[in-house]
């Protein structure tokens, strides 16, 4: 392990050297290649052997990774690259292309500078690399595109010159056509376009190893039709020994992406909300290793010997091993244990990791993916943006009564590791509910229960999450506390879209300071005065204090919202979730004594008054929905759209794309579930397809009643409606 | 018939001859214990010693579901019981409103309530009393630190030179669950110390008068500055504690007296 020894040592040299650090991650649509082009990238920095490159996949450690032969974790790994005779250290995380594993991609996001997309030359820019990019420019991280798989072009398609040139230009086109319009409104950002004259774009086959640029080409002298003729005449080896992937790759990195001393100015406005103008803004903007410790944890993993590993960005100062830290959102200060960097799936530990670098740090026993960790107590980062909410469920319960401590104990880890992954409990019948972004998500989830620990565990099957919303506003309703000694005036009405859009993506919550969450407020089209109003706001639902002076209501506000977020997490309907619901608290009489305005007395009074309001509002149920996309050939397509159409979906658009034909549809999550073998075993394998989580939709009138009426039975509840739910 | 029955303050024999009469002579009779209860006897023993089969609700039984307690009242004679007086405290004026609005007819028999036996035991005046307060667990309200109607209740009074009755909080069945003590199991009583340690944070220099087990064979009064008093033990519940304002000549006489007070720390006129 000589070798390996002495990286370390180099990129340890090179930590301290921030001009010279590059931080990127690789993101792409599923199966478009990423694992196996940052496995080409880690032999070509000598980490891996160059001959197993390809077929390692050294970034799937995960066992059921190996098996499924996709990447489900963001993996990270630090490298080292020469580029116009100075070395580079490369930070690198690998993220999931696959849909259902959305919020790992956001949180590697926050942690890099650069973002290389990755696109199949054959299928080009798919749904997933939308949201990639998406992901990438929303987080300030600048793009650059390698297109992958050129070898199928030249050897299975046996394109010519020109039609290739037409088909990567169009892929090229439509990657810029997606960046253009989600930078448009971003002022800080001119133009992130990617161009071949200019070097942002790469092409090339991860599978072979080869990879051309406009700069490569020059530098090696060797033109298109050079490459295509080894291509066609299996040179390949040449081929990757004359123009090696690695090196394209890596120089574009070096060569395009900022560096954290250009990055970080940029981007600290961006994804922070303190005070700009304090000392801690300043030695975030110039990465100064001197300065406070600001650590952001974007992802926590399990180590079998070290325990909790948090990895993150260190945007300021130095971590070392025995510092005292803040872990925002708790009380106290965890201890650091050890400090390291990425090497393969192995950590390494260093005795300090600096300003602009990836580190893996063991003791930080309070954080969870997305906390900020600091050596003195500041504005968090903002809470990072999950594009998808959990839409299904599953119960999991351990298959003897022994293991149910580590099933608890496990189960903690998973939502810790995975935020995207919610764990609750169902009081009633004791048994852990997991959420997640889809049926694969939480398959995957549970297999690592049991197979890394080893708990037999049985699994309910899966239920759809469903939401609760008001149509329409409604009149204010009056509730009353138990002794009627207390009563709340409420009204609710059903938000914009914009303004729930605002508060899903986190521009305006209550962690911010007033004077901006007012501002992205009225920016959402909401009224001033009641922008200067908003109390609380939970889920995609805001509460408005309307009432002028009341006596005790202060002391009494907890109470009150905690009665409103148990009536909003369970609807009148059918105890889901309520969302875009706009709350407004008119008037409000109590009793002189807290005694007798206590929990037992507010809670039920406003729970009551807020259900009351909603079905006022003719509240109804909505259900998840998810985008399909059918990459099928000619003969299959009706099948291929029949399973859409079966599904209760609807068939959007069909086109020619290539030799195939795409079907592009919507349909609800819960008729979705089993899709996969079904699509299969319909057009005889021959179909590829892609789903993407879409929203809520109000259901149809005529299976609104039936639907209510199931969740009430699975949930134990009564099966009958209160008689002020005339409308369903 | 709806006779409301108060049970005074420390055990069956703390109601009055007329209260007894009245609960022998009921067809029904229903009891809440969540707003206090009788620390020196149980239901037991209550139903031994009237000869009464009674039946306890818990505040849901009370304020959501009184129906049956209405229903029963229209045509038996129904008596409902609390410690100390039915209509101080937690006032049940909505049980008897609500069985008017039925047409129920209904009668108060009166008991000892701890307010009364505040002015009986300390020598404060009952007409120098300005407004009372509970002080609630800190984990049963929303504030940070003292309630602000705790705070302005106190401060309110003192400005008008009155004394204030601090009640001290009580939590029975299912609110007792929500305490953080792990001992706590269906009761939980918070004691004169710990009520005078909450009002230091704030008034740490404040003479606390304290009255624990009033109505019991053994009361106790005790007085001293409230991060004092916060540091003594006064033995078994309940306790309840007292600010005074400005005292009289003979309210200081009888603080001295009564309750071991430094005359020096009273602000007398």
């Amino acid at each position: 392990m000589g070798r390996r020894k002495k990286i370390v040592q180099e990129c340890e040299r090179l930590m301290d050297e921030p001009e010279n650090i590059r931080n990127i991650a690789i993101a792409a649509h599923v199966d478009h290649g990423k694992t196996t082009l940052s496995d080409n990238l880690l032999a070509g920095a000598g980490m891996i052997s160059d001959e197993t490159a390809g077929e390692q996949l050294a970034m799937d450690t995960e066992e059921d990774e190996q098996e499924r032969g996709i990447t489900i974790d963001a993996a990270n790994v630090s490298m080292t690259h020469e580029y116009e005779d100075t070395n580079h250290l490369i930070n690198l995380i690998d993220t999931p292309g696959h849909v259902d594993f959305g919020g790992d991609v956001t949180r590697a996001m926050r942690a890099v500078d650069g973002a290389l997309v990755v696109v199949d030359a054959v299928e080009g820019a798919m749904p997933q690399t939308e949201t990639v990019l998406r992901q990438a420019l929303r987080e300030g991280v600048k793009p650059t595109l390698f297109i992958n798989k050129v070898d199928r072009l030249i050897s299975e398609l046996q394109e010519g010159p020109e039609e290739m040139q037409q088909r990567l230009l169009s892929v090229i086109h439509d990657v810029n056509e997606l960046i253009r319009g989600m930078t448009q409104d971003m002022d800080d950002i001119d133009d992130w376009t990617v161009s071949v004259e200019e070097g942002t774009v790469g092409f090339g086959s991860a599978l072979y190893k080869w990879g051309v640029s406009m700069p490569s080409m020059q530098r090696t002298g060797m033109d298109f039709g050079e490459i295509m003729d080894l291509e066609r005449n299996d040179k390949r080896q040449e081929l990757h020994e004359r123009t090696p992937l690695s090196d394209v790759v890596l120089d574009m990195v070096c060569e395009h992406f900022p560096n954290p001393v250009d990055a970080q100015p940029m981007r600290i406005p961006r994804i922070w909300r303190g005070d700009d103008e304090s000392d801690l803004a300043e030695t975030m903007r110039l990465v100064d290793e001197d300065g406070e410790v600001v650590f952001m944890v974007t992802d926590i993993a399990m180590d079998p010997h070290a325990g909790e590993v948090a990895s993150g960005r260190v945007f300021s100062g130095s971590l070392e091993k025995g510092q005292e830290l803040y872990v925002s959102g708790t009380a106290g200060k965890n201890r650091v244990q050890s400090v390291g960097i990425y090497m393969g799936g192995e950590r390494e530990e260093v005795d300090h990791v600096p300003a602009g670098n990836i580190a893996a740090v063991t003791g930080l026993r309070d954080a969870i993916a997305g906390s900020t960790v600091s050596s003195i107590e500041m504005t968090p980062f903002e809470s990072i943006e999950h594009i998808s909410e959990p839409v299904i469920t599953k119960s999991v319960e351990a298959q003897t009564m022994d293991d149910l401590p580590k099933l608890i104990e496990t189960l903690r880890q998973v939502s810790k590791e995975d935020p995207t992954i919610q764990i609750t409990i169902n009081e009633d019948t004791g048994e852990h509910l997991i959420s997640g972004q889809g049926e694969l998500h939480l398959e995957v989830i549970t297999q690592r229960i049991e197979k890394n620990q080893g708990i037999p565990v049985n699994t309910g099957e899966p239920i759809v999450v469903y939401r609760e919303q008001p149509q329409q506003p409604s009149d204010e309703i009056e509730g009353i506390s138990p002794n009627r000694h207390n009563r709340f005036y409420v009204s609710i009405e059903p938000m914009p879209d914009e303004l729930v859009e605002t508060i899903k993506m986190g521009e305006a919550s209550m962690d911010m300071p007033e004077q901006e969450r007012r501002e992205a407020l009225q920016e959402a089209g909401m009224h001033k005065d009641d922008s200067q109003e908003v109390e609380h706001i939970h889920g995609t639902n805001i509460l408005i204090d309307d009432t002028k002076g009341i006596q005790h209501l202060n002391e009494t506000m907890e109470l009150v919202i905690e009665g409103f977020e148990d009536a909003l997490d369970n609807g009148p309907l059918a105890n889901e979730p309520v969302q875009g619901t706009l709350i407004r608290l008119h008037d409000a009489r109590l009793h002189e004594d807290t005694i007798h305005r206590g929990p037992a007395q507010v809670i039920p009074a406003t729970r009551n008054a807020l259900h009351k309001a909603l079905i006022d509002g003719k509240i109804k149920l909505l259900e998840p929905m998810q985008d399909a996309r059918i990459d099928v050939p000619n003969d299959h397509m009706g099948a291929a759209s029949g399973e859409i159409q079966g599904r209760r979906g609807r068939v959007d658009d069909m086109y020619q794309e290539g030799d195939l034909m795409v079907v592009e549809g919507v349909a609800p999550v819960g008729e979705m579930i089993g899709f996969a073998s079904d699509i299969r075993s319909a057009t005889e394998g021959r179909a590829s397809w892609n789903t993407e989580n879409a929203g809520f939709e109000v259901m149809s009138d005529s299976l609104q009643r039936e639907k209510i009426m199931e969740i009430r039975e699975r949930k134990g509840m009564k099966l009958e409606l209160p008689p002020s739910i005339d409308y369903i | 018939m709806l006779t409301f029955i108060g049970l005074g303050l420390y055990d069956e024999r703390s109601i009055t001859v007329e209260g007894q009469e009245a609960l022998r002579a009921a067809d029904r009779a229903y009891a809440e214990f969540y707003t206090s209860r009788l620390i020196g006897t149980d239901v037991e023993s209550l139903e031994s010693h009237h000869d009464t089969p009674i039946e306890v609700r818990d505040r849901e039984g009370v304020e959501q579901h009184p129906e049956d307690v209405l229903e029963a009242a229209e045509t038996e004679d129904v008596a409902f019981l609390t410690a100390g007086d039915t209509m101080i405290s937690t006032t049940h004026v909505d049980l008897r409103l609500r069985a008017h609005e039925r047409g129920i007819e209904t009668r108060v028999l009166h008991g000892v309530t701890a307010q009364t036996a505040t002015s009986s035991l300390t020598g404060l005046q009952n007409y120098r009393f300005g407004k009372a307060t509970t002080l609630p667990f800190p984990y049963a309200h929303g504030a940070d630190g003292l309630p602000e109607s705790v705070t302005e209740t106190l401060e309110d009074n003192r400005e008008r030179g009155l004394h204030t009755v601090v009640y001290l909080d009580i939590k029975i069945g299912a609110e007792a669950r929500r305490s953080p003590r792990e001992d706590v199991e269906d009761e939980e009583y918070m004691t004169a110390d710990v009520g005078a340690e909450l009002l230091a944070d704030e008034y740490p220099d404040l003479t606390g008068v304290v009255v624990a087990r009033a109505g019991s064979p053994d009361p106790q009064v005790a007085a001293g500055r409230l991060e004092e008093l916060a540091t003594r033990d006064f033995g078994d519940p309940l306790h309840l504690l007292v600010v005074p304002g400005e005292l009289h000549l003979l309210e200081a006489d009888a603080l001295v007296e009564l309750a071991g007070a430094d005359r020096e720390a009273l602000e007398v006129v």
